[in-house]
């Protein structure tokens, strides 16, 4: 067999090039996800107060919560269409560690509906009135809170993939589990507002990427199996 | 110890085990229920800060202190589950998950009341343990609610096992995220249990009472709850049918 000589990293590749493929011929899955995230953003101001100097007080809480939102809602296709068609069966079935055949779909999924909201978010910051020196900081936040969201975020999904109609359980599994997330990543922002350094809780989300990294493919491959069978 | 291991897993012998044991637990729980509570609500000398809202304080430590129990107990039984395949831990862990949820909001619901009157608020974002108990509270209704959604029960068993363990890492990284968190915004005096401290031993006697009777109640809803899965379960099974047929 042929699958049998290929090596892990180029099954890797293989992944995570075929995902971003399907990505990019599905245009509406990549978009909707990200215009969701502006829009649920532009609502806040409206919805709270037109006043930038609030409007500034809770532009870091506001930008974390929504890309939190959108995070989740575009993770539900991250394995149907695959579980429909029946290619994550195939997946499952390769001589390869599905450890790390979810961390690439993982990572496909970060690259189209992760870094774009993340590469967005100084504008938005910018629109809700965020004091220039915070940019940096939650732009760095960001970038490695999504990532994390991504990796927890997928065993929810990886645990309902098989579910008829899963409407907000997916919501209510995933949410919480965000809270560690959501509080160092706007925390950091907070420091930098006060005028302290935020390194320290940037590293402590770093030291919490690395352990995310490690620990939730394998939590995410034992959900495939349980849900696939 | 393999033996009684392999036995435990049988739900007949957990059964008729269960059925000797459930009648002295009974009278242990009314017992300790009843002397911990007549002591609390009657007995107790009223608080010298506090007055008589110190009482509710009694059954609120002995109901917060049992709804941690359940998601290290849970994962316990999610990890016997995924590696033995064994059907108990996953009718335990079944029925620990809504009595679970029960507790993590009542103990929400008595601490609510007796800050309504000790710190003059019902909700107070800034104290670690109600966010920790009220995130604890939503993990655990996701459990329940990712049960309900699989249909399959050998599915369902091993999804919530392993969504349990998962859940468990998740609750000790809040808890000490929201700590921290705390710890950055200011804490407001109020806030402490050092109040409680110049109480003398009464205090923390009833306390201990109190928290050994919701055990054992936490224990014989549970045991109840799984001899009924039991039964549900193995329905089909010959000693399910005699029994049924003798009663």
């Amino acid at each position: 067999m042929a699958a049998e000589q290929t090596s892990t990293l180029t099954a890797f590749y293989a992944t995570l090039k075929r995902d971003l493929l399907i990505a990019f011929k599905r245009k509406n899955d990549v978009v909707n996800p990200f215009m969701f995230f502006v829009i649920v953003v532009s609502l806040f101001p409206i919805g709270i107060s037109p006043e930038s100097d609030r409007l500034s007080e809770i532009a870091a809480g506001v930008i974390w919560i929504s890309v939190l939102l959108a995070s989740m809602l575009s993770m539900d296709n991250l394995y149907r269409a695959d579980y429909e068609d029946g290619s994550l069966e195939q997946l499952l079935l390769s001589p390869h560690p599905l450890f790390f055949m979810v961390l690439a779909k993982n990572l496909s999924h970060w690259l189209v509906s992760g870094l774009p909201v993340v590469l967005v978010s100084p504008l938005l910051a910018y629109m809700l009135n965020l004091p220039e020196e915070a940019y940096t900081t939650l732009f760095c936040s960001l970038l490695i809170g999504t990532p994390i969201m991504s990796l927890v975020g997928s065993i929810a999904v990886a645990l309902t993939v098989g579910l008829g109609s899963r409407g907000l359980i997916l919501a209510v599994i995933t949410l919480p589990m965000s809270v560690p997330v959501l509080i160092f990543g706007t925390l950091s922002v907070q420091a930098t507002l006060n005028a302290a350094s935020p390194i320290g809780l940037l590293a402590i989300m770093l030291a919490m990427l690395a352990v995310a990294v490690s620990l939730a493919p394998l939590a995410s491959a034992a959900a495939l199996r349980i849900s696939v069978n | 110890m393999w033996l009684w291991f392999s036995k435990l897993g049988s739900p007949k012998w957990f059964y008729d085990l269960s059925g000797k044991w459930l009648p002295w637990l009974i009278g242990a729980m009314v017992i300790f229920l009843t002397v911990g509570i007549v002591w609390a609500l009657l007995f107790l000398p009223p608080d010298y800060q506090q007055g008589h809202t110190s009482r509710i304080l009694i059954i609120h430590v002995a109901v917060a202190g049992t709804s941690l129990v359940f998601f290290p107990l849970m994962a316990v039984a999610g990890v016997i589950t995924m590696v033995w395949r064994m059907k108990l831990a996953d009718m335990v862990a079944k029925n620990a998950a809504p009595i679970g949820a029960w507790f993590s909001f009542l103990t929400l619901a008595t601490g609510s009341i007796w800050g309504s009157v000790s710190w003059g608020t019902w909700w107070e974002w800034t104290d670690a343990r109600l966010v920790t108990m009220l995130f604890q509270f939503f993990l655990l209704l996701g459990v329940i609610s990712l049960r309900s959604a699989l249909e399959d029960p050998d599915k369902a068993a091993k999804a919530c096992a392993l969504l349990s363990i998962v859940g468990l890492i998740n609750v000790i990284a809040i808890k000490y995220s929201v700590e921290f968190w705390n710890t950055l915004h200011q804490v407001s005096s109020s806030v402490s249990f050092s109040s409680d401290s110049p109480n003398g031993p009464e205090f923390l006697i009833a306390i201990i009472i109190m928290l050994i009777a919701v055990y054992l109640f936490l224990s014989v809803c549970l045991i109840m709850a799984t001899r009924n899965e039991i039964l549900q379960r193995e329905r089909r099974s010959q000693w399910v049918q005699n029994l049924v047929r003798l009663s």
